[in-house]
């Protein structure tokens, strides 16, 4: 399971890492989040709220929020930024006409206070659907390398075949413990 | 009960702390139920299961409701055990509907029994899922306590905040966690003591206790006993 094999590698330092999972509507979210741990994920309907998975290994916890991305949510998202370590936006690569509301929702929370400090992870994600644009499409369409307030990665990735999703998380982890490391 | 945390000096260690203050300082029931608020750092110096609630049902006042519950195994990946709350709808659940309240006995669905096999206590890892919905009202700082134990002794403690949830929705979370490493004579007795394994599960908005859920557990299951 995936979230196992990522807080194995967690040190001392992190004792408690919290991760919020965002985007719009329709990303992937919650199959992200369900694949990841090895779920079934036939019959996932829009998150009205949140999803969390908590994990606790030998004494480190490990904590991913999934909120819902429905217009009529984001306003609440606030609500979620308290001592989060990393911040996972995940964007459906099919979708290219709401690119442009991708974007600006997601430089908007670039600029919150409480999300100063956490790593970014992009998530190109629906990489198995044809047409869907591809990881460095997406970092020019919502402009990633103007980002130069956060760590940032964008990886592709496929939640329905599970493919990358490691990948992207273990960067996360990495690049929290080694700002825990040297903040220390 | 362990004695391993007691001469802790790792100062930090919030678990650790707790738990040190938790045993040093414990409280009883009898105590709490005099309080007009129950507090998170009440509940933590409980040492046993309560026989009563420590809060009316009446006392949720954000219509937090409960609708499913989960629970799989993670080396194997199977579901465990599985049960949602009947909706009206039953093959085509609907998100927004209300659920319907039974409203006979106050303390029905308070209360739930669970009857597993001997099997289920030699578990390494399993995933836990609740799924609750919440009324009109925003709730602030949402914590959940739970606490189980076999007679008196503490098996497991669960401290998780929910923080903030949306109103009028519907949210799920999964506790996935080490079962605790209990030895054969422990489990032994567990199988030959139904329902002497027994949890309570406190809920707090704002820290003043708003639920109050008991369950207790069999392991007897599938054994002649049963």
């Amino acid at each position: 399971m995936g979230l196992l094999t990522i807080l194995k590698k967690m040190k001392q330092k992190e004792k408690e890492v919290r991760l919020l999972m965002l985007g719009l509507d329709n990303a992937g979210k919650t199959t992200i989040l369900k694949k990841f741990n090895g779920e079934d994920i036939d019959t996932i309907s829009p998150t009205l709220g949140f999803n969390i998975k908590t994990l606790e290994h030998r004494g480190f916890k490990l904590n991913i929020w999934d909120v819902g991305g429905q217009k009529s949510l984001r306003s609440y998202w606030r609500n979620y930024f308290e001592s989060t370590d990393a911040l996972i936006w995940v964007v459906d690569s099919a979708d290219r006409m709401r690119l442009s509301d991708c974007k600006k929702e997601l430089h908007s929370l670039l600029v919150e206070e409480r999300l100063s400090g956490a790593t970014l992870l992009v998530f190109a994600n629906k990489q198995d659907l044809p047409g869907s644009l591809t990881a460095r499409e997406i970092r020019e369409a919502l402009d990633l390398d103007s980002i130069k307030t956060h760590h940032w990665l964008i990886q592709d990735c496929s939640a329905v075949t599970g493919a990358n999703l490691l990948n992207g998380m273990d960067w996360v982890v990495n690049d929290i413990a080694s700002r825990i490391f040297t903040m220390d | 009960m362990s004695s391993d945390a007691k001469t802790s000096s790792k100062k930090k260690e919030g678990f650790l702390r707790r738990q040190v203050k938790s045993k040093s300082d414990p409280v009883t029931e009898e105590e709490l139920l005099k309080k007009d608020v129950v507090t998170p750092d009440d509940v933590l110096r409980l040492t046993k299961c309560t026989e009563k609630y420590l809060c009316p049902p009446e006392a949720n006042i954000y219509g937090i409701d409960f609708t499913r519950f989960k629970l799989r195994d993670i080396d194997s990946n199977q579901v465990l055990f599985e049960v949602a709350k009947p909706a009206p709808t039953y093959e085509n659940e609907d998100e927004e509907q209300d659920l319907a309240e039974p409203d006979e006995d106050p303390n029905s669905g308070r209360f739930v029994r669970y009857q597993f096999t001997p099997h289920f206590l030699k578990l390494k890892t399993v995933g836990a899922t609740v799924e609750f919905v919440v009324g009109e009202k925003p709730v602030n700082k949402f914590r959940m306590i739970e606490k189980h134990y076999f007679r008196d002794r503490v098996l497991k403690c669960f401290d998780f905040e929910f923080g903030f949830c949306i109103p009028h929705s519907r949210n799920t979370v999964e506790h996935i966690y080490e079962f605790p490493k209990l030895n054969e004579d422990t489990i032994q007795e567990m199988v030959r003591h139904p329902y002497e394994t027994r949890s309570d599960s406190f809920y707090f908005v704002e820290d003043r206790l708003i639920m109050h859920n008991k369950a207790d557990y069999a392991y007897n299951g599938g054994t002649a006993a049963s």
